[in-house]
Order: C-alpha cells, then structure tokens, then sequence
C-alpha cells in the first residue's frame, strides 16, 4: 500500500499570548492508503492541530511532514492551495457557507478546483445523493439538522476526489443516533470507495469502529494499534 | 477558479447585505453624477458661449487697443488681453496708416472711437455706447453683418446719419419699435474734460436698421450697436484719438495672425493690445479647461468619500467574513482569488454607482440646463441690463463628451479598486487556521 501522509517527529509550538504552548512535541505516524485512522485523546492533546497540520491547514514549527511523499515545507502557498484542494476536510462545527443551498456549498469545492459549471451540478448532485440528502439539495444550511448538515460537508469534502478525508470531531456536534449515522457513512466510504480516512474523536465508541486507533496524550502519540489487536 | 465564478461569488456576497450595498453604490452615484453633472453642463456652456461668440466673428480681424497686453509679451500668443488702464499711450485715428503700411498681409485698418452717449428719441431715451467708424470700411471689413435690413448705409454719410442694431429697433420682439428708420433722434454726451463738465448735443437721424446678428457680435458690429460716421464723432467728441483700430487681413492663418500682431505690438513700442478672434476662441477654451478642471476636482472629492466608504464597508465585511474566508482557504482557494473576490465585489459596486451615476448626472445636467435656458423661470438672466432690452437667456444644452463617459466610468471603478486594495489584501492574507478559528 502507498504511504499516504508520513510525520517524522512533528513539531507545532503555538504562542497562546506571550506564553509558548507546545501543541505537538514529536508526532512520528505513517498513514497507508486505504486506512481509517481514529486519532482518540483528551482535548489539548494535540490531535486537532496533527489534523491541521495534515490537512495543511497550518505549517508545522520542526519536523518533516510528507504528503504523497512531497514534503509540504518545500510547497509555495500556491501549491498548498492546490494541495488543500486534494484534501477533504471535515469540521466539527460542519463550515458550511449560510447563504449557499447544499447544493452551492458542495459546488463551490468544486468551483475552486476550476471545475465546468456543467460538471459541477452533476457531480456535486451525485455527491449529495450518495450521503443520502437528495431531496435537500436546495436548502440552506439553516433549514438542515446538524446531521444534514454535516452530511453536506462531507459531501463538499469529497467533491474533489481526495486522497484523503480529514474529520475533526464530526459528531462532536450532533446527537447520537444521527452520530452513528454519520459513521456508517464514513466506513461505508473507506469499505466501498477506498477512501482513506483520519478521524479525530473523544469518542471511545467511534474509534472503535476505526481500523486504526491512534492515542494521543499531551503532544505525543501513546499508542498506535490496529483494531482487533486489542485485546 | 475561473473568472465568471469568481465575479458571481463576489456578487452573491453583495447580495446578502442589500442595504450596505446599496448605500455604498450611493456614494459613487453621488460622486459619478456630480462630475459627469457639473462637466456636461460647462461643455454646454462652453460650446453656448463659443458658437455665440462665432456667430457674426470675422476671424480674419485683430483689433488693437492702446495699453499693454496682460499676457505674452509678443501680445500675439494665446492671449491679446485688454488693455492697461495705466499707460498713457494713446492710439490716434491715423495710426491707420502706420498700421496699413506694416505688411502686405494687411488688406484694411479701420478706426473706431467708442463713448458713451445719451440718445433720446421722442418717447425714450438711455445711455448707450456709440461707435464712431467709417461707414464703407466697417462694410468692407464685416461684410456680412454690417448690412442693412431697412434704410440704406450710405458709403459717403451724411454726418447726422446714424445705423442702429435690430434690438433698438424691436427690443421685444413684438413689433414695439423703438426707434425706426429716419426716426429723428437727440444724441447728448457729457464732456467730463471740459470745465465745467458739459453737455453736448446734435440731432441725427436712423438711417439704417442692421439685419439681426445674434451672438454677443465680438468686435464687430452687434445687435445693440449704435454707430455713427467717424468724421462726426472726430468733431461732436472733438478728438483724434480712437478707441480701437480694427484690421483686416488677407487670411486667417495662425502664422499670418501671429506675425502681423508681433509687428503692429512693436511698431508701438508694446504700448498696445493685439486680439484676435481667435485668441480669444482659445483663450476662452483655456478658461472653460481650468473650469472644469476645478469642477471636476470638487466633484472628485465627493468620489473620494465614497471611496472611503467603500474602504469602511470592506474592512467590516472582512472581519465578518474572517470565517468564511477561512472556509474558502481550508476548501483551497488561492490568496490572489481572494484578493480577486474582493476586488470583484468593488468593481461591481464601482461600475453599478458610476452606470448610475452617470445616469443621474445626465439627468441633472439636463434639469439645470432647462430651468436656466430660454423659456425656463430663470431665463434672462445675463441680459443685457444697460440697454434696458430683454436680451433672453442662453440656450445650454448639456454635452456629454466620449472622453467624460469613459472617464467617468472608468474613475468610478477605480476609485472604489483602489480604496478595496487594501481591505482584500488583508483578507487574502488570512491564515486558514486563525480565520477558521475566528468568531
């Protein structure tokens, strides 16, 4: 299998005010692709700003982190641009833009990748038809559930065919039976499409669904297991 | 992203606040509707006053004048001027002839002698101004003004004839005359130099009445002209000095025009005046150009608070929208398509206020022109107070010039560019991270 993201003793220091606060303090983690990665651990653990980092959303401060084997330090703006384009990102708190209907939303993924206005009503119909919103396709993110709605980001996530779908807290914000929802339709993606999925959760029941279980505690990595291994 | 998506985003962002748009729109309709306003309106007049001016103009006459020109030293540039109270120089009747001898470029030279005088006819009298010239020369030099409508214009005067301006004949117009041909009048003229000041008088007779000229009859012959055979102002004012001497040249060159008024300026030491008519067309132009320069200034300022308006209401929408830029970033979009958004979104509000604007001015310009033409409540005024004789407003009609059209467009749209720059740099600058973390 392909080595999708590699971090070599990842370092991120944030400065909270005049106090530095190390976030990450040497993360060593390969992901294949193909993999459902659950990254599980308290909050302030650090696994959100690995996410970020490897969703290139932020620069790590030491360390290396390859993405398809290019190192992302080496990137220019513009190709970190180009790259985020190739990385589905899902947020806690969904992220969608108000004023767009679900269908806009997933489109503007689509539009920012430089996709034909044709193309990008088929595709992104297509998408909300795979998470099951097909008769929501007009709303606006106010007249969705917070399921829906989340629902809709991972569609707009994966528009782009990405090499990987990253998903900070994706039920943090949701109630549990639209949570489990949700998680089927993660696996579903990873089982059936062979997307490869890093999730950041709290959640002992959702990690366990996960392939892969990553702890974190305080900035490092405690445990790396695979599923089933437990015992 | 392409282009297209990217104006329509920056045009959904418009949308969803209406009012702050539409209010920002404003200012630049404002500011646009002043300029293309105030710029239509002095073209209008600008043209008014040329064509009028034109009307009855012999281009091919100079007149000279005792006293310094105000402007070039060769008193043949651009500007002729008007003369230097000051000098005590004095032009005389036959200085004609120094004149006449100067160039072969020089056909004619005429003198005028020009006072005020009191005519009084049976019913009327007031004080007006009487040219005293050759009545064969005037005709040679303005050929197609100097003629008569009624009566005749005698080549050999007697020296109680007197030729009026169609306005002394029929001041309103409605067949009210007010002097007409052999008409007998009483021409008075208070002799200051005399002491004591005296009145003299003699009694003369309406020989001819001119054809209308129209216009204000620049130098030439003019509506409300009174004029007399030279040889009797020489002896009723009892003088040889004149007050103009009006020559006429074989052409109307530039060159021949510039070269003549250089030699007629230094054979009087640079004691006199030389304009052109169409020094004065320039000079005119000249003027109206720093018009409207300063018009367009003040106009500019108001575009320039609109910019600043332009600047404020960016500035909050960037901070609004630090989340949504976060939200684009994340999703992968450049920093210059969000600079681009940005942008899209002022050049929106810019071309929408300066179409508008534009619009609006015309609008304007036309209002105004209307209320102070001919026919509207403020007509007339500018007419002639010392005849007493209604001269009628001006007709303006507004120009809107290519070269405003596309300046003013063009001025909207940058204007609210160039106050966006700022605002969308910032907000191309936005860290993914921190946008997304916002609140």
């Amino acid at each position: 299998m392909a080595m999708i993201v590699e971090a070599i003793d990842l370092k991120k220091t944030y400065m909270l005010g005049k106090i530095p606060v190390e976030a990450l303090r040497g993360v060593n983690l390969k992901v294949e692709s193909g993999d459902f990665l659950a990254v599980l651990g308290p909050s302030g653990s650090g696994k959100s700003t690995l996410l970020n980092l490897v969703g290139v959303l932020d620069k790590p401060t030491a360390g290396t982190l390859l993405i398809d084997g290019v190192d992302v330090s080496k990137l220019s703006d513009n190709q970190l641009s180009d790259l985020r384009c190739r990385v589905g990102f899902v947020f806690q708190f969904f992220n969608l833009i108000p004023r767009f209907t679900a269908r806009d939303n997933v489109e503007l993924s689509l539009s920012i990748a430089g996709v034909s206005k044709a193309e990008r009503k088929k595709r992104a119909e297509k998408l909300l038809e795979t998470v099951g919103l097909k008769d929501r396709i007009n709303h606006k993110p106010a007249e969705l559930s917070g399921g829906q709605q989340q629902r809709v980001a991972i569609a707009r996530a994966l528009a782009n065919n990405p090499r990987f779908l990253l998903l900070d807290e994706p039920t943090g914000n949701i109630d549990s039976r639209t949570a489990r929802e949700i998680l089927r339709l993660v696996k579903r993606l990873n089982t059936e499409k062979g997307v490869t999925i890093i999730m950041v959760t709290h959640d002992q029941h959702l990690a366990r669904e996960a392939k892969r279980v990553v702890q974190m505690f305080d900035g490092v990595i405690t445990s790396d297991v695979v599923n089933g291994e437990l015992t | 992203m392409r282009i297209r998506d990217v104006f329509s985003y920056s045009f959904s962002a418009i949308k969803l606040r209406k009012i702050r748009a539409g209010l920002t729109t404003l200012g630049v309709v404002i500011g646009i509707a002043a300029i293309v306003a105030l710029l239509s309106i002095t073209q209008g007049l600008q043209n008014t006053i040329t064509m009028q001016l034109e009307t009855g103009l012999a281009t091919d006459t100079l007149i000279v004048s005792p006293g310094r020109s105000f402007f070039s030293e060769g008193g043949a540039g651009i500007g002729g001027g008007f003369g230097d109270s000051d000098s005590d120089f004095k032009l005389f009747i036959n200085d004609t002839e120094t004149i006449n001898a100067l160039s072969p470029d020089i056909e004619l030279s005429a003198a005028r002698i020009q006072k005020t005088i009191y005519i009084q006819s049976s019913e009327r009298g007031f004080l007006i101004n009487v040219i005293g010239v050759d009545f064969a020369e005037y005709m040679d030099l303005y050929g197609s003004t100097f003629v008569a409508e009624s009566g005749t214009i005698n080549v050999n005067p007697e020296n109680s004839e007197i030729v009026i301006g169609k306005t002394l004949y029929d001041p309103w117009e409605n067949g009210t005359l007010l002097f007409n041909v052999n008409d007998e009048v009483e021409v008075i003229w208070t002799n200051a130099t005399a002491r004591p000041p005296k009145n003299e008088s003699y009694t003369g007779q309406i020989a001819a009445v001119l054809k209308e000229i129209g216009g204000f009859g620049f130098g030439g012959p003019s509506d409300i002209g009174v004029y007399i055979p030279i040889s009797q102002a020489q002896s009723f004012f009892d003088t040889d000095e004149c007050s103009q001497i009006v020559v006429k040249l074989a052409n109307s060159d530039q060159a021949t025009i510039d070269s003549v008024s250089e030699l007629i300026t230094d054979v009087f030491n640079g004691e006199v005046s030389v304009i052109s008519s169409t020094a004065v067309l320039n000079l005119l132009g000249s003027v109206f150009s720093i018009i409207q320069l300063f018009l367009a200034g003040i106009a500019a300022i108001s575009l320039l608070v609109a910019g600043i308006g332009i600047m404020n209401i960016m500035i909050v929408s960037l901070i609004e929208r630090t989340r949504e830029i976060g939200i684009l970033k994340a999703l992968g979009m450049k920093s210059r398509t969000v600079l681009m958004i940005f942008l899209g979104e002022s050049v929106i509000i810019g071309l929408i206020g300066a179409v508008l604007g534009l619009g609006l001015g015309w609008v304007l310009a036309n209002v105004v022109a209307v209320v102070f033409s001919g026919g509207g409540p403020f007509a007339g005024i500018g007419g002639s107070q010392a005849t007493g004789v209604e001269a009628g407003g001006m007709d303006i009609i507004p120009v809107l010039t290519p070269t405003v059209l596309v300046g003013a467009l063009g001025f909207g749209v940058g204007v609210s560019v160039i106050f966006a720059l700022y605002p969308a740099w910032r907000a191309s600058k936005l860290k993914p991270v921190e946008a997304l973390r916002y609140e």
